[in-house]
């Protein structure tokens, strides 16, 4: 039953006007959006934004104050119990048992869910094959490097074949060759399976991959759409002009054109990418090599916020 | 029916393996498994220092002028106690230590499956169940160790004897859980654990009259201790293990009843309250209604707790 509900929905999740308030702290405060099928979707946003705490209500983890949650269709205020299959986790921390290993760590969960056996045999075979597990599996977690953590994680909120994957900053610590890792076997999964990813993230780079994005900024959500669309509609593109003629500066500050001399050129804002065709045709004569830089995620998040994503990373 | 049937078969599958994943935990972690034998390693420590001594000279004091017994005997009777001592308070602090639910909530593993389908009474019963039968199996080791001890200095246990020590084991281990893991539902930080766990190991050896006799306590103590129901279920421990060695005084060394009698109270084989002496049926029907009530309480608890999980405010408007 619980397979043609899934089926019937395009939108696997749909969060209307949830709220979240601890005392004065508006955790999450009135946010509404929906996620389709097989969709990569990001939650960007500074620690203590509500990311987590969206995730966390919608996993079941913590209570919400107000709002609609339908998982598939489902109502999770009615249903609770019926979405848990649905749903696989992999949260900031790993919450596996150190001491045991990682088969049995995933022989417990996978029996949580009702996989023991010759299923249970199967799912690990598939997951180890993909995560390249074999020879990790009968260690204990304890002996484990960060990165041969990070895919037992993933192993566990996989072991259930989930229809919604929610990765709350899966890749923080990890080496480059587990990232790739997790990202080749993630996008597998969304072709082979149509696995729909929620990801909380702090790195751009993947959530420039992301079909959707959502800027939540103390507990709001302050930009709702494609990477390609918020670059377009937030981000500051740039153009680098490396050679030029040496009274150029001089002619650019007479004009009132705003720029910052840097370590490889002159820097000048624009606004957007006509712009740059403007500058060029009006200053043809004094540039001799230049680049335009399109806007990234990192400027959406300072034009739409007013803080660094990157001055939170080193804090 | 076959539907619920087959729900029920479902969630016992989910708790064995719960039950199976506690215990491992247990077992494999090195340091709990240390910690939780702290009270029983001071008790050997003590006994092999100074307090076999004490009891023989008891013993032998409390005999009339001029009567001897075999050293086998001396042996035997302070070797029971010993062990009965250990029995009795490992019952306890090692269902302290031995509580897996604390740890997953330190460590977040109980989050992990607070998202799995498994129905919050399985996980709930695995933490108990689990912490009842490693508490069990550790009892019936040092039983084991013992008997191999007695074997050595003296065996004088019989068959009834054993059976009964067996099942007061089962019940003390049952009570020792139940308040663990009453306890554990209040608990959910590393710093409450330690501390717990070292108060109930440090104490409760002194309370239980582990360390020394209740009869030798003093009065205001004894009453308390007489409060409390673990002391019944190690007054049970203890009579079995010396049952036989002081059948065996009377009954073949002719030794007076009064002074066997006086030897069995010296040695917590008889249980008082308040100055009265108690039955050994009574105390297993305190011991086992206190089961029973730890029992009502923890479910009291468990549903407290999840009622009072902040709700909607919505569907909180709505209830009313």
């Amino acid at each position: 039953m619980t397979e043609r509900v899934i089926r019937m929905y395009d939108k696997v999740i749909s969060i209307e006007h949830l709220k979240k308030y601890y005392k004065e702290v508006k955790a999450v405060d009135d946010i509404s959006f929906s996620v389709r099928r097989g969709e990569l979707f990001a939650f960007l946003g500074l620690n203590g934004a509500g990311k987590s705490t969206t995730i966390n209500i919608l996993c079941g983890i913590a209570e919400k104050d107000d709002g609609k949650i339908y998982v598939c269709g489902i109502d999770t205020d009615k249903e609770r119990e019926a979405i848990k299959p649905l749903l696989g986790v992999v949260f900031q921390n790993s919450v596996l048992d150190s001491r045991l290993s990682g088969i049995d760590n995933l022989r417990t969960r996978a029996a949580m869910y009702g996989i023991t056996g010759r299923e249970f045999e199967d799912n690990l075979y598939e997951l180890s094959e993909s995560l390249e597990l074999a020879d990790i599996l009968r260690r204990p977690l304890v002996k484990l490097s960060g990165g041969q953590k990070r895919r037992m994680d993933i192993a566990r909120a996989l072991i259930h074949k989930p229809e919604i994957l929610i990765l709350d900053e899966p890749t923080t610590g990890l080496d480059p060759k587990t990232r790739i890792l997790v990202w080749r076997l993630l996008a597998e999964l969304r072709r082979k399976r149509g696995l729909t990813i929620i990801l909380t993230t702090h790195y751009m780079e993947e959530a420039d991959e992301a079909d959707e994005i959502v800027v939540i900024d103390a507990g709001k959500i302050v930009a709702h759409d494609t990477p390609v669309n918020l670059k377009n509609d937030f981000a500051d593109d740039m153009m680098r002009i490396y050679a030029f003629k040496t009274e150029f500066p001089a002619i650019l500050q007479a004009d009132g054109v705003q720029y910052v001399k840097g370590n490889s050129g002159l820097e000048i804002k624009l606004s957007d990418t006509e712009e740059a065709k403007t500058l060029l045709m009006k200053y043809s004569d004094f540039i001799f090599d230049f680049e335009v830089i399109k806007g990234n995620l990192d400027s959406v998040f300072v034009n739409v916020t007013g803080k660094s994503l990157k001055e939170n990373l080193t804090a | 029916m076959s539907s619920n049937l087959y729900k029920a078969r479902a969630e016992f599958y989910k708790l064995r393996s719960l039950v199976s994943r506690n215990i491992k935990i247990y077992f494999k972690d090195k340091m709990t498994f240390f910690v939780s034998l702290i009270t029983p390693l001071i008790l050997v420590i003590l006994f092999l220092t100074f307090l076999k001594d004490v009891y023989d000279d008891t013993i032998i004091d409390s005999l009339p002028q001029g009567m001897e017994i075999s050293k086998k005997l001396i042996n035997a009777f302070s070797g029971g106690w010993l062990f009965s001592s250990i029995i009795s308070v490992s019952t306890v602090t090692v269902a302290f230590c031995s509580n897996i639910h604390v740890l997953d909530k330190i460590n977040k593993s109980f989050t992990d499956f607070s998202i799995t389908p498994v129905k919050r009474p399985t996980l709930l019963a695995s933490y108990v169940i689990s912490d009842f039968l490693t508490t069990l199996l550790i009892c019936l080791t040092v039983m084991l160790v013992s008997f191999v001890y007695l074997a050595i200095v003296g065996f004088y246990l019989s068959f009834g004897d054993i059976v009964m020590l067996l099942l007061s084991t089962m019940i003390m281990s049952a009570f020792g859980s139940l308040l663990a893991s009453l306890a554990g539902m209040f608990i959910s930080s590393q710093g409450a654990l330690s501390g717990i766990s070292s108060c109930v190991s440090a104490l409760y050896g002194f309370i239980s009259g582990a360390y020394m006799p209740i009869s030798q306590f003093g009065a205001g103590m004894k009453n308390f201790v007489s409060l409390l129901p673990g002391t019944y279920g190690t007054v049970l421990i203890r009579k079995y293990y010396m049952r036989g060695i002081l059948r065996h005084l009377e009954e073949v060394e002719h030794i007076p009843a009064e002074i066997v009698s006086s030897l069995n109270k010296a040695f917590d084989g008889q249980m008082s309250a308040f100055g009265t002496d108690i039955p050994i049926w009574a105390c297993y029907l305190i011991i086992s209604l206190s089961c029973v009530a730890l029992f009502l309480l923890l479910l009291a608890v468990a549903a407290l707790l999840s009622k009072h999980k902040p709700r909607s405010k919505k569907q909180s408007r709505r209830k009313k």
